[in-house]
């Protein structure tokens, strides 16, 4: 009896693994699953796999219990948690589905509030600061009062706190925009505080402190329209008028005015309404395009 | 000799929108000077237009094929004659009123009446001209009016505890389609030459996510505006400024299911809206920030450009499987063991005002605000009212929005 030789020539796939290759967006979602939940495969094949069907994670309570165990493994590599993670968020928008499973979901985020990688801990933490989750909030305080409890540097904490404003955060937040330990820090804490209207001779002193920062400032505009917008109305009128004042702070003022503005009063003031037609000829291009705007709303402008 | 045009056969200048389904107009001869004996003269219609500017299509009656001219006999003792306008696919207009019908008499050069009309179209965010730009964040700031405005409605119908009545059964599509609309007509109450429009987010659209537009994100996903853009005053739930973090180069696009896929997902309503979870979740969770949690998602105005595509998707996909038709059991996937919103026949909650379970405990913004140009889709709309908003089906269904690429036939 002869025994056929095995090929030794390299087998070539077949037409149809070929085509699934090249489209994997065509396999179906379970197919998808299977790939994004199997340790053999690739992170970066796993991971697109994870992302492909969200709503495969929530198929069974099978599938979202793999993906729930994926999540909070830390031992699973990163990319594909946080593939896992983006999947999952996405199911949560089909919220009838995903009723079942968000409890788990939830305590899950938990668990891995204070997870090694930093990506994950902020994305963790922003999904549950939107849900205005109590614990997550308290741990947030914490590591503001005290930096070896941070999960996250102080801005991105505020950040996130200030999702769900509570007056327990504005002693903190005041404390920062005193001294802040970062611009940006200062920045969103003055966000937060914009939601106090105690705050507002803070947000008057940094808009006319032409030696501070022009996010700062602002912002610092922002928050008095939000807070003292008749307040805000007039320092706007004083900053156009500064004529050293700078451009980008003077649009903003002009925007701010032409935008919500007390019409009767805007238009009855002369002084104001010839420096618009004067910043209406200006140089910078901001500050004509603004001037303009509000010249077209007062009347003069068609 | 003078006539009058009426384009929705109404003499107001808020009814002066068409888009590509045809608009019903009327013509009359106001002063017959020059033309008395003769019965009813030819009038001839077309349009002018600005450069760049809407043009304009014209038919006589419900069916048949349209023209940039037409001829109608239109008698001399006033009775109103019908015809019907439409906008000509792929020229929509690029702001007010750049389009007029004219009306002439016979071969004549002279213009006996002329009518403005805008050509009002929702298109892609990223290629607007600066002015239509300006006008729609301008528009979408004047609404949010530092939290003050309408606005603060919207961002209440969208929350997590209402959100059973819009996701993750069949009346996703139905209820966010309404929810744009009721948001559209509240916009253009504000600048009537705005449309929503959308961002096409399998496409790069590195314009949006700038500071003179939807804003530029830092690291820390804090949204920056410049100085001359009014969004810099947005104010949702008592906290101005907007988190929005992307995942993802914003000069590129987001990596979510492409449209060819998304359509290609099935014939049938039941396999088409799984593209709730990709493209749509998936776009959602492409950033960090507000627009990707459910309950917080329309804090951000992205997620109204995000949803207008969204729809766009299914305005294509019923374009090309004509389903249009709620009666068509493909066009929809009608299951009487859904929930209350879910079903054909079902009223959609805000707009229908009920509180009670289990329904939401509360009803932010009333019924759907009403428009100028068209009585659909009524003050509390049903479900089934969504499907045909082109007016295929029937014509008094025409919701009066179209998009620049899904066309009227």
């Amino acid at each position: 009896m002869t025994t056929k030789k095995r090929s030794t020539k390299k087998r070539q796939p077949t037409k149809k693994a070929a085509a699934a290759k090249k489209s994997p967006a065509k396999r179906s979602p379970k197919a998808a699953f299977a790939v994004a939940t199997n340790e053999k495969k690739t992170s970066a094949e796993r991971a697109k796999a994870f992302v492909e069907a969200p709503l495969a994670t929530i198929q069974s309570d099978e599938t979202a219990q793999a993906s729930l165990n994926v999540l909070r493994d830390r031992e699973q590599p990163i990319k594909v948690r946080l593939a896992a993670l983006q999947s999952l968020q996405a199911a949560s928008f089909s919220v009838i589905e995903f009723e079942p499973y968000r409890e788990d979901y939830l305590a899950t985020l938990r668990e891995i509030v204070d997870d090694k990688d930093e990506e994950l801990r902020q994305r963790v933490l922003g999904i549950l600061a939107r849900e205005k989750d109590g614990y997550v909030q308290k741990r947030l305080l914490e590591g503001l009062q005290d930096s070896s409890k941070a999960l996250v540097p102080p801005e991105k904490a505020l950040q996130l706190l200030s999702y769900d404003v509570h007056a327990e955060a504005y002693p903190v937040a005041r404390e920062i925009v005193n001294d802040p330990p970062s611009p940006e820090a200062k920045r969103e804490a003055l966000r937060l505080l914009s939601a106090d209207a105690n705050s507002a001779p803070v947000f008057e002193k940094l808009l006319r402190d032409k030696e501070e920062d022009r996010d700062v400032r602002q912002i610092s505009a922002v928050a008095l329209q939000t807070v003292k917008p008749k307040r805000f109305q007039e320092q706007a009128r004083e900053l156009v008028l500064d004529e050293k004042e700078y451009d980008d702070i003077q649009a903003t003022a002009l925007t701010g005015l032409a935008q919500f503005g007390d019409e009767k009063a805007v238009a009855k003031d002369q002084k104001l309404m010839k420096r618009a037609e004067e910043l209406g000829k200006a140089k910078s291009a901001k500050v004509k395009k603004t001037a303009k705007r509000f010249l077209t709303r007062y009347g003069t402008e068609k | 000799m003078n006539v009058e045009i009426q384009i929705n056969n109404s003499p107001n200048a808020n009814a002066r929108f068409v888009t590509w389904a045809p608009a019903p107009c009327r013509i009359r001869i106001t002063n017959p000077a020059g033309a008395q004996g003769q019965g009813s003269p030819p009038i001839r219609i077309s349009a002018r237009t600005s450069t760049n500017g809407g043009a304009l299509v014209f038919r006589r009656g419900t069916t048949g094929a349209f023209a940039t001219t037409l001829s109608l006999n239109v008698p001399v003792n006033g009775n109103w004659v019908s015809f019907f306008t439409a906008g000509q696919f792929g020229r929509p207009s690029v702001s007010l009123n750049d389009v007029q019908i004219q009306a002439r008499h016979g071969n004549g050069n002279q213009v006996i009446g002329s009518t403005p009309c805008t050509v009002r179209i929702r298109k892609n965010a990223n290629n607007l001209t600066p002015a239509e730009r300006d006008r729609f964040i301008a528009a979408f700031a004047q609404l949010n009016n530092q939290g003050l405005g309408r606005f603060a409605d919207f961002r209440d119908m969208h929350t997590n505890v209402s959100s059973p009545q819009a996701h993750g059964r069949p009346g996703f599509l139905p209820w966010h389609r309404a929810y744009l609309l009721d948001l559209e007509r509240e916009l253009q109450a504000i600048d009537p030459s705005v449309a929503l429009h959308y961002w096409r987010f399998d496409r790069p659209s590195p314009n949006i996510f700038t500071r003179e537009y939807l804003g530029e994100s830092d690291n820390l996903g804090t949204v920056f505006f410049s100085g001359t853009n009014p969004l810099q005053f947005w104010v949702t739930d008592g906290v101005p400024g907007i988190t929005r973090r992307p995942f993802f180069d914003t000069s590129q696009a987001t990596g979510v299911r492409t449209e060819a896929q998304t359509l290609a997902l099935g014939t049938t309503f039941t396999n088409f809206r799984t593209m709730e979870g990709n493209p749509h979740g998936n776009a959602h969770t492409s950033f960090g920030g507000s627009i990707s949690s459910i309950g917080t998602a329309a804090r951000d105005p992205l997620f109204f450009l995000l949803h207008c595509n969204v729809d766009r998707l299914w305005a294509k996909w019923q374009q090309q499987n004509n389903r249009f038709n709620p009666a068509t059991a493909a066009s929809f996937e009608e299951v009487a063991a859904n929930p209350p919103g879910h079903r054909l026949a079902d009223t959609m909650w805000p707009w229908n005002g009920i509180t009670t379970p289990p329904r939401p405990p509360t009803a932010p913004g009333g019924t759907l605000a009403p428009s100028p140009v068209v009585a659909a889709p009524g003050l509390s709309p049903r479900v089934r009212d969504s499907l045909d908003f082109q007016g295929k089906v029937s014509a008094a269904a025409c919701m009066g929005f179209d998009y620049d690429d899904v066309p009227f036939s």
